[in-house]
This record gives C-alpha cells, sequence and structure tokens, in this order.
C-alpha cells in the first residue's frame, strides 16, 4: 500500500475525511471533520495495519503565544551586552496565518511492516474541547491522552484515567494554550 | 556521639583549659568529618551523570572519602544534582530534613544555582537555594566531575572552620535550618 | 476439632494489601520517577507509575526561543544520548527550511550519533548491572564511556550536553587526530565487547535473574507503542533509521539486533550487541567519508521559516525519537512537541508489574532504560 492508495481507500470509507491544504512535510495527511469518528476510523486503521500509534499531540491555533505564561520576562535580548543586535524578538501575530478558535489533535499512526506514516488532524473548539478516548485501541493512547490533558486541556471520552501527569497539582490551567497565564506559586518568590 | 557533642561546650567551658580542649577537640572532630563526606544518591537531572561519573573508574570520588549513602538517614551532603521542579521541591525539603545534623548541599549546575536555561519556565524553582540552604555552588552546565570534586574540597574547608562551641555540632548555615515555604503546609 | 486450628493458621498467614512508595528519590530509579506499588505479600497487585518531577516546561519554553536556541534546549531531554535530540530537531527544522546539508556534515552527524549510542548503552550496562546486583560492570562500563566522551570533548568540548548537530550541518569539523582516535578507540572497543559477554551477559545468575522476567509479547510491544531496543527485544523489527533513513543510514551497512522472548535478558542483549552495530557504522563512516563542507552556507542567524508543519524521527539511544513542529513564520517555533520514547516506553510499566515479585521490580524498571529528562521533559 502507498501513500495514493491508503489516502483514496481512506477517502472512500469515509465521509470525512479530506486532504489537508497544509500537510505535515513528506508524510500523508488527513483530516477529519467530525472528532467523533475517531474510534471507527482508527479501528479501520489498525484493521489495515496501522497497528502502531506513534503520537497523539494537539496545537493551539489561537495565536502567538502570551508572555504572561512564563515566570519572568522571556525574552532572552535581556542577557545580551549593550549595544549588541537583538536576536529573537517576543513572537509576534503572523499576518496571513491561520489563526483561529481552535484546537487542532494531531494522531500519527504507522504501517510496520509498509513503511508508512499517516497524519490525522481532527479541529475541536477552544472551549471545552472533547474527542473520543483511543486508549481502548491503543493502549500507547492512555499516557499521551493524559499528556494533551494536562498541557492543552483536551478531554478525552472514555479514558479510564483522565487525570494530570506531568504537572504538579497545584499549577492552575493548562500551559501549553496560547493563552495561558502563569499564577505565581509559592515557589515563585 | 550526638549527646557528647551537644554537653561538651558547656562542660568544657567550665574547665580550667577548656578552650584549649574544645580547640583541640575541634580540629579532631572535624578532621573525621571532613574525611568522609558521604553524599546522598540523589540525581536529578543531567548533573547526576556527571557526578555518577565522579564515583567511576576515572575520577574515583573513594579516594577523598567521598561514598555514596542511598538513605538520607546516613548521609552528610547532599548533592543537588540537577533541575529543581515544582513537583520535586517538597520532597527535596523533607528529603533535607531526613538528614541528620550537620547537613550540607551542593547545588551542583546551573540549574540547581539559578534555574540555568529555565530561567522563565513555569513549573522549574528558579534555585534551590529558595527551598534550603546551600553551602557550595557549581557552575557549568552541567559541571566537569572535577568541578565537583572541586567543590568537595571547598566544602572539606568549611567544615574545617566548624567549632563546636559556636554551633553546638551543627553547620554554621544551619542554625535557622531550611525556608517553610508554606507555614500550613511546613515540614520537618 | 481441627476446623478451629485451620482458621487459626489462616489468620496466621492471612496477608493485607500494603502501599509502598518507590522514589522519587530512590538509588534504582534512574532518576525522579516514583512507582506506587501496591503488594500482596510478595506479588505486586497494582504498579502506578507516576512521573513529572522533572517536568520542565521545554515544550513550552521553545514557543519563545529561536529555532538555535532550541537545540540547545533539546540537550537536556535524553542527557545521556543528547546527538540524537540535536539531530532530530534539526532534521525537523531543516525540513521547514529547506535546507540541504552538505555531504560530510551528515556523516558527521551519523557518526556522532552512533558514538553516543555507545556511550548510552554503556551506561546502561553499567546501572544495569547495579540493579541487579553487580556493582563491578559499572565501573568497566564508565572506563570505557569516558573515552567515548573524550572524543566528544576533543570535537566539540563538551561531555554531556554538546549542541554539536546545528541547523544546517554541524558546529566544527573534526580534525585528523580526531579520526585516529576514534579508530584506536574503535579497536579497543571491539575487544571490550566481548569481555562484557564474559562479565555479565553469559553469567549465570544474571541469566536466571532476567531470562525469564518482564516478559512483554510483540503484540503487547506494538500496542504500547514501546521503540528501540525494547521493541526489538520482542522481535518487532521497527528501527528510524532502516525505516526511513535519515542521515548517512542509507550508505552503510548494518544489521539491526532482534530479541525473540521479550524478557529483560532479551531488550539487555539487544543493546548491547548494537553498541557492536553502531562500531560497523562508524568504521564504515570514517572510511566513506569524504573531505568537504561541513556546514550549510545560508543559514540565517535568525530563521525565520515559512508557515508549514514537520515531522522528523530518529532512532535514539531510547527508541524512536520524533519532533512535531509547527511554524507560523515567526522567529520560534509556533509548536514543538516531542515524541519521547521514554515517556511512552514507560507506560507499559503498570501492565507488565502486576502479579511479579517485589525483587524484580527493579530488573524490569532497569531493563526499560528510561532517562527521567526525557520522560518528563
Amino acid at each position: 500500500m502507498n501513500a495514493e492508495e491508503l489516502l483514496s481507500r481512506l477517502g472512500a470509507q469515509f465521509a470525512g475525511i479530506e486532504k489537508t491544504s497544509v500537510a505535515v512535510k513528506d508524510y500523508p495527511t488527513v483530516r477529519l471533520s467530525d472528532p467523533s469518528a475517531l474510534g471507527a476510523v482508527f479501528s479501520w486503521l489498525k484493521k489495515q495495519g496501522f497497528e502502531y500509534l506513534d503520537m497523539i499531540t494537539a496545537v493551539d491555533y489561537k495565536g502567538p503565544v502570551s508572555p504572561k505564561g512564563y515566570v519572568m520576562d522571556p525574552n532572552p535580548n535581556a542577557f545580551l551586552p549593550e549595544g549588541a543586535t537583538p536576536q529573537v524578538e517576543a513572537p509576534t501575530a503572523t499576518p496571513g496565518f491561520p489563526y483561529r478558535e481552535a484546537i487542532e489533535l494531531v494522531y500519527c499512526a504507522s504501517h510496520l511492516k509498509g513503511k508508512l506514516k499517516l497524519f490525522l488532524k481532527v479541529e475541536l473548539p477552544r472551549q471545552n474541547p472533547s474527542a473520543p478516548s483511543l486508549a481502548g485501541l491503543f493502549k500507547t493512547a492512555d499516557w499521551q491522552e493524559r499528556e494533551v490533558f494536562d498541557l492543552l486541556g483536551v478531554r478525552f471520552e472514555g479514558h479510564p484515567n483522565l487525570t494530570k501527569i506531568l504537572t504538579p497539582d497545584f499549577i492552575q490551567g493548562h500551559p501549553l494554550r496560547k493563552d495561558y497565564e502563569h499564577v505565581p506559586d509559592r515557589f515563585d518568590r | 556521639m550526638g549527646v557528647i557533642l551537644e554537653r561538651l561546650p558547656g562542660v568544657a567551658k567550665g574547665l580550667p583549659g577548656g578552650e584549649l580542649l574544645l580547640t583541640t577537640a575541634d580540629t579532631v572532630i572535624d578532621w573525621g568529618r571532613k574525611s568522609s563526606v558521604w553524599p546522598l544518591t540523589f540525581g536529578l537531572a543531567c548533573c547526576a551523570i556527571e557526578m555518577m561519573a565522579s564515583y567511576a573508574s576515572r575520577f574515583d570520588f573513594d579516594r577523598m572519602g567521598v561514598i555514596p549513602r542511598p538513605t538520607p538517614r546516613q548521609a552528610d551532603v547532599m548533592i543537588v544534582a540537577g533541575t529543581v521542579v515544582k513537583k520535586m521541591a517538597d520532597p527535596i525539603i523533607q528529603i533535607y530534613h531526613q538528614m541528620p545534623e550537620p547537613r550540607f548541599v551542593i547545588s551542583m549546575g546551573s540549574c540547581a544555582n539559578c534555574g540555568g536555561p529555565y530561567w522563565d519556565s513555569y513549573s522549574v524553582v528558579k534555585g534551590v537555594d529558595k527551598i534550603i540552604p546551600v553551602d557550595v555552588y557549581i557552575a557549568g552546565c552541567p559541571p566537569r566531575p572535577e568541578a565537583l570534586q572541586y567543590a568537595v574540597i571547598k566544602l572539606q574547608e568549611k567544615i574545617m572552620k566548624m567549632k563546636l562551641a559556636a554551633t553546638r555540632g551543627a553547620a554554621p548555615q544551619q542554625a535557622s535550618g531550611s525556608r517553610e515555604l508554606d507555614p500550613a503546609k511546613a515540614l520537618g | 476439632m481441627s476446623a478451629p486450628l485451620v482458621t487459626r493458621q489462616d489468620e496466621f498467614l492471612k496477608t493485607d494489601e500494603l502501599f509502598i512508595n518507590l522514589g522519587p528519590q530512590h538509588p534504582s530509579t534512574h532518576g525522579v520517577l516514583r512507582v506506587g506499588l501496591t503488594v500482596k505479600g510478595e506479588v505486586i497487585v497494582k504498579a502506578v507509575p507516576d512521573v513529572g518531577y522533572l517536568h520542565r516546561g521545554t515544550e513550552k519554553l521553545s514557543e519563545v526561543r529561536g529555532y538555535h536556541h532550541c537545540v540547545v534546549l533539546t540537550d537536556r531531554w535524553d542527557y545521556v544520548a543528547a546527538m540524537p535530540n540535536n539531530l532530530v530537531f534539526c532534521l525537523a527544522a531543516e525540513k521547514l527550511m529547506n535546507l540541504q546539508v552538505p555531504e560530510r556534515a551528515n556523516y558527521l552527524r551519523t557518526i556522532m550519533c552512533e558514538l553516543n549510542r555507545i556511550a548510552s548503552h554503556l551506561l546502561f550496562f553499567g546501572t544495569y548491572g547495579i540493579d541487579i546486583g553487580a556493582f563491578t560492570p559499572f565501573l568497566y562500563a564508565f572506563r570505557e564511556r569516558e573515552m567515548v566522551l573524550d572524543l566528544f570533548e576533543m570535537a566539540c568540548g563538551a561531555r554531556l550536553t554538546y549542541n554539536y548537530i546545528r541547523l544546517g550541518g554541524v558546529m566544527s569539523d573534526i580534525t585528523p587526530e580526531w579520526t585516529s582516535k576514534t579508530r584506536e578507540f574503535l579497536d579497543y572497543f571491539k575487544a571490550r565487547l566481548e569481555e562484557y559477554d564474559s562479565l555479565l551477559t553469559y553469567n549465570p545468575i544474571f541469566q536466571d535473574r532476567t531470562k525469564t522476567v518482564g516478559l512483554v509479547s510483540a503484540d503487547q510491544a506494538i500496542a504500547w507503542g514501546l521503540s528501540g531496543p525494547n521493541l526489538r527485544a520482542s522481535g518487532v523489527d521497527y528501527d528510524a533509521r532502516k525505516f526511513e533513513p535519515y542521515a548517512a543510514y542509507d550508505k552503510v551497512r548494518f544489521e539491526v539486533p532482534l530479541g525473540k522472548g521479550g524478557s529483560c535478558f532479551d531488550r539487555y542483549f539487544c543493546r548491547v550487541r548494537e553498541m557492536g552495530e553502531s562500531v560497523r557504522i562508524v568504521e564504515q563512516c570514517l572510511d566513506q567519508m569524504k573531505e568537504g563542507e561541513f556546514m550549510a552556507k545560508g543559514v540565517a542567524k535568525v530563521p525565520k521559516p515559512q508557515p508549514g508543519e514537520a515531522y522528523a524521527h530518529v532512532e535514539g539511544a531510547r527508541g524512536n525519537l520524533g519532533i512535531y513542529l509547527v511554524s507560523d513564520g515567526g522567529q520560534s517555533p509556533y509548536r514543538m512537541h516531542v515524541r519521547a520514547p521514554s515517556f511512552i516506553n514507560l507506560a507499559i510499566l503498570q501492565e507488565i508489574l502486576e502479579g511479579k515479585k517485589v525483587a524484580d521490580v527493579i530488573a524490569i524498571l532497569g531493563s526499560i532504560d528510561i532517562v527521567l529528562g526525557e520522560v518528563d521533559r
């Protein structure tokens, strides 16, 4: 199975699947319009040999990252000597980039024998994003979904144990959201 | 030993020539302490690998009397080797309090000194000295094993200056103890 | 009246469930991992790994750092093998920027990654010996590891966090002296590998302790997304160096060692044999390498790649290390996600520890070979 064949079969099987305008470079990338079909798509993919789930992650497309998410001013130019040319500016919005009120889930699955990787994206609203959990299909989804929940606040319905995994309990909010604001805690004094 | 050390200054000062006796006792006890600085095997991050390298074949920490102890109850010095993360801060305070007096802390590497490359991160404590008192700082990311050995030599120099009468056996910095970050959750 | 006697005996032998807290400060957890073990007698009923004691927020920090600065952050994920970390970030960023890397730089990258694999597996070899109860391998392994680190020091000046592989190539070229020293080391190291085998691999006590412990079937390994030697020990042939060759891996010949049963011993043995393959790769690279540029021309000081997405993955020392990079056209990555092999490998612990004896916990944990910097990032 090569990439084109896979994409056409996937498109024929599921109505909500289309090629993305911006693909992950060098890899077949598809977009799924309806998050509730995730389970069906992945169980079909698993039957086709995509039994290895590489990665689950998510991207917040709200806009450039807020400097309030850092404990101090994150501008590294503060460390430059007097008169040196600034290196990196604080992130600003690039005109033309499609910022939107959405969180995009990115899945990557591998066909080990066919040496093929497939990227699948699902867009969720930023307010109360939720998607069906894949933990029943792929056990590796267990921790990776917890990580996405912890850092970006996506709820995975049907996950056996959706709790914080990386950040300490007292950190409020989801740090990888672009509008995350850090509340100084007892260690920041 | 603890009881003797606690009562020795009071008893010895009352005796004729007691000051001389104390000075000699200081030298003997400090010499004993400095020759067997036992660190806790406590690695946090990258620097812990360099700490392991210092114990291993080429650098051979044993020759300086430095033998790692796996439990805080038997350790004299805690080498904070690596990034102190907020989730780890409370366990570090707890381990520090579990160590017997006199206890020393070596802050190894930029992360433990001041946060290092993570100076603006939301989940890193910007320096271990925000939560426990530190005796020796080592610069570097990570510091070489030689730097760690130099830190131990510096610590030994410090130990040789310790006086029983002034500190009642504890290290100078430890008179006030570690900083309680949250009075409601104060440990120890 | 025999019935009450039996009851009394039952009461006497009855065991309650007991919760044991392993870590975060424990000499055998290889860092700050915490495992909550519920044991009934000697048998583990439930094991819950708790991570995050080294969560440094690298992914968030990368969103305000420049692309060159991000390479520095990558060093500190898997600090035992930092070269593949540098490489995977550079590969992803180069894809975004459409940078062509010179031939010589590709060879240098391959050499450094493989030398680093040797250094990393040596650390595993030493510490796994300690986990099992043999201290001597640690001293042997570190003797050779220091030699590899000397080579790195000659090439880039650092022992652990190299920042050697940069966007567009490598930091500096190697000298003829370096080449001859490396060849000298490789010849020396080949003999040492046999020594390791006689010291630990064929040691009957070590084999008894590991051969039937921590079995992971191929299906299980795939379902949990294991990678690297952990996956290959179960007999699944998945190696990013063969799957999608990067750097100069398509120009060298090497084998991917596979295990059969997926026991702790298989995982250990895969790593030991991988060191031998790494030696082969480095030798071939040194032979094939030609003079030339080591850095692409025209790499911007503050790169601003076109908006787009890229994914790159390499075979790090611990498994399949991937980076998903999104650029919005700014000076820093819009989003960087690390597919951290240690993090994903560690998750299987909750399943394979169940029903095992307490004494095997460290043997199993050590054989997975995690680095906490990569687990928590």
